[in-house]
């Protein structure tokens, strides 16, 4: 890697960026790991092309031929359902002179033709076609040249989250997850016996910040009565439009988001990187859920109910996803563009099968609050920006996750061992800082990795 | 395609794209939100494929689906104070151009243009953004009212916030 001048003149390793004493109640990390191109080009190699990052959901890709293009690590791939009704990935590129193949963000290709010299290949990745083959090749292709597409090494799916990794020697994915983790993704899957589905409307966004703020603004219950406390007042206001005619699903916990309710709140630190927030509800009518709580119960134990109807939850994954089940229920992932520059995307799903009334409402709070042009996102994204801008000031040295010190406990607390769950730490204030220390274990633990 | 309008349609039709431009421009909020009919939506969908858009509201997501009280609403988060995205709010220009009337009948009037806005921030500088717009307008004696404002936005970068007064 190229030496920066932070890692040259203040520190010594990837090590030294992180300060944990966490016996001392000391947790920092050095601001340089928000602005240095080479703590950045190191991430790219040591945790987006190592890890298991999330590319689509099953049902994006329904039909065989059905494709969702992204990227990892920079590289350009594709996600595919093949003939076989199997998911597979693909480096986007054409195996003969390396153009790229898909034409969208999204596409239906039963048959991918390469669009520069018309070679095609079918969905599992065969070559079925080289143009004018016995004229360039009148004796086929050299033995060493393989024609087919080439598998991003690994691609796998739980309870329909598709995730794929640039590395062959990845841990299983549900390792990767873990435990925990699994039971939080669960709770989402579990809410229709016919899975999850993901709802057509989409958009792309960017913030002029480094790719971990949204990993912090994820899982950082401090800042949501400070920056959505506009989004609570603005739905209030509508509410008082709408007056007493308003329907118990178009209300918002908007008390609850001030934190004037006295509902209960944690966060815990999942282990492997992963951390959750929740809150209890005040109001679970105004979720689209509800309208299930009788047949849920006939299906899983109440704590496991509870948790998924009563409590509202953050999810946020490492080293780049997002699970809300709040007011309404998304999946954000987040790709790292530069040091500075990060491209973000949402989308809404849902349990299959909910009632139509049901879904509108979800779609309208959703539109409330997860997109760029929502009435909350747009400030998370300002605030981010401010924190990227703020933390330039690398003279200052370090950021300090100091929050809720008093109220971690090691392990599980009550209610997460109400629903089976082993978080490495459980904290009984959901705006605590403690959950950081988790995941820049996990960001160091790969960082680290090869030194 | 355009239909060539009876009488002075396309001139009225215009004025009222070019003072709502003026409206949001000068961020005369209450002024503006008067152009709209009380059962008025202001839509802007979202991206559904590489070339089309949502287009079933109660199944597919928008970016922004509105009633007159989520208008009011958006008027109310912006005139705050306290959203970060809002304060301080950008300069904005709205350019509107190759306004057609595109049918007419007894009560409602379909209206086509094209938009591009300039969003400017002291701080962060420059924002260009453009779309298409589909209007349906409402006649009510010899006013002309908004009683549907489809915004489609030409973009899947989307840098800063979008708002109903920024596209």
């Amino acid at each position: 890697m190229t030496t920066s001048d932070a890692l040259r003149n203040d520190l010594r390793s990837v090590k030294d960026l992180i300060d944990d004493r966490v016996e001392q109640d000391v947790f920092r990390v050095h601001k340089s790991i928000y602005n240095d191109p080479a703590i950045f080009d190191l991430e790219l190699k040591r945790i987006f092309a190592k890890a298991w990052i999330y590319v689509c959901h099953e049902s994006q890709v329904k039909r065989a031929g059905d494709y969702v293009a992204t990227e990892i690590a920079h590289q350009p791939v594709f996600v595919m359902r093949t003939a076989k009704g199997g998911i597979a990935a693909y480096f986007d590129a054409c195996a003969h002179r390396g153009a790229r193949l898909t034409t969208g963000r999204t596409g239906h290709a039963p048959t991918i033709t390469c669009r520069y010299h018309g070679w095609c290949f079918n969905t599992e990745g065969k070559c079925t076609k080289i143009q004018f083959e016995k004229l360039g090749w009148p004796d086929g292709l050299p033995r060493d040249f393989d024609p087919n597409l080439r598998p991003v090494p690994r691609v796998a799916s739980y309870r329909g989250f598709i995730f794929a990794s640039l590395d062959a020697a990845a841990e299983s994915l549900e390792s990767f997850l873990g435990k925990a983790t699994c039971k939080v993704i669960d709770l989402l899957a579990d809410q229709s016996p016919d899975g999850l589905e993901v709802l057509e409307g989409s958009i792309r966004y960017r913030m002029r910040a480094n790719w971990k703020f949204q990993c912090e603004n994820g899982a950082d219950g401090y800042h949501v009565a400070a920056v959505h406390r506009n989004y609570a007042a603005t739905v209030v206001y509508r509410e008082q439009l709408e007056g007493p005619s308003l329907d118990p699903l178009k209300a918002t916990e908007a008390g609850r988001i001030l934190n004037r309710t006295g509902t209960a709140t944690g966060s815990y630190d999942l282990g492997r990187g992963h951390m959750l927030n929740w809150s209890d509800r005040a109001n679970p009518a105004a979720i689209p859920l509800y309208e299930r709580e009788a047949q849920l119960l006939e299906r899983f134990p109440p704590e496991h109910v509870r948790w998924m109807l009563r409590r509202g939850r953050v999810f946020t994954g490492f080293p780049n996803f997002l699970l809300n089940d709040v007011a309404s229920t998304s999946i954000r992932i987040w790709r790292p563009i530069s040091v500075n520059e990060t491209e973000l995307e949402a989308w809404c799903f849902a349990p299959v099968g909910e009632s139509e009334k049901a879904r509108a409402a979800r779609i309208r709070k959703f539109e409330d609050f997860f997109f760029p042009s929502s009435l909350a996102v747009p400030d998370d994204v300002f605030a981010m920006e401010a924190a990227h801008q703020g933390n330039s000031a690398t003279d200052l040295g370090w950021v300090r996750f100091a929050r809720g010190y008093a109220t971690v406990v090691s392990g599980a607390d009550e209610p997460a061992r109400s629903l089976g769950m082993e978080p490495d730490s459980s904290n009984t204030q959901g705006d605590s800082e403690t959950v950081f220390g988790g995941f820049y274990r996990r960001w160091l633990g790969m960082m680290a990795n090869g030194e | 395609m355009a239909v060539e309008p009876a009488d002075d349609l396309l001139a009225r039709a215009t004025a009222l794209l070019t003072l709502e431009a003026e409206y949001l421009d000068r961020r005369r909020w209450q002024d503006w939100l008067s152009l709209y009919t009380e059962d008025a939506v202001f839509w802007a969908p979202a991206w559904a494929g590489d070339e089309t858009w949502t287009s079933d509201p109660q199944r597919q997501v928008s970016l922004i689906w509105a009633d007159r009280l989520n208008l009011a609403a958006r008027i109310f988060r912006v005139e705050g104070g306290d959203s970060f995205a809002s304060v301080p709010l950008p300069l904005t220009v709205h350019l509107v151009t190759g306004i057609a009337v595109t049918s007419v009948a007894a009560e409602t009037v379909e209206v086509r243009a094209n938009w591009l806005v300039h969003s400017f921030l002291r701080i962060s500088g420059a924002i260009v953004r453009a779309g298409r717009y589909e209007y349906g307008l409402r006649r009510a004696g010899a006013e002309l009212k908004i009683v549907r404002k489809k915004v489609f936005i030409h973009d899947d970068a989307i840098t800063g916030a979008i708002d109903f007064y920024n596209i």
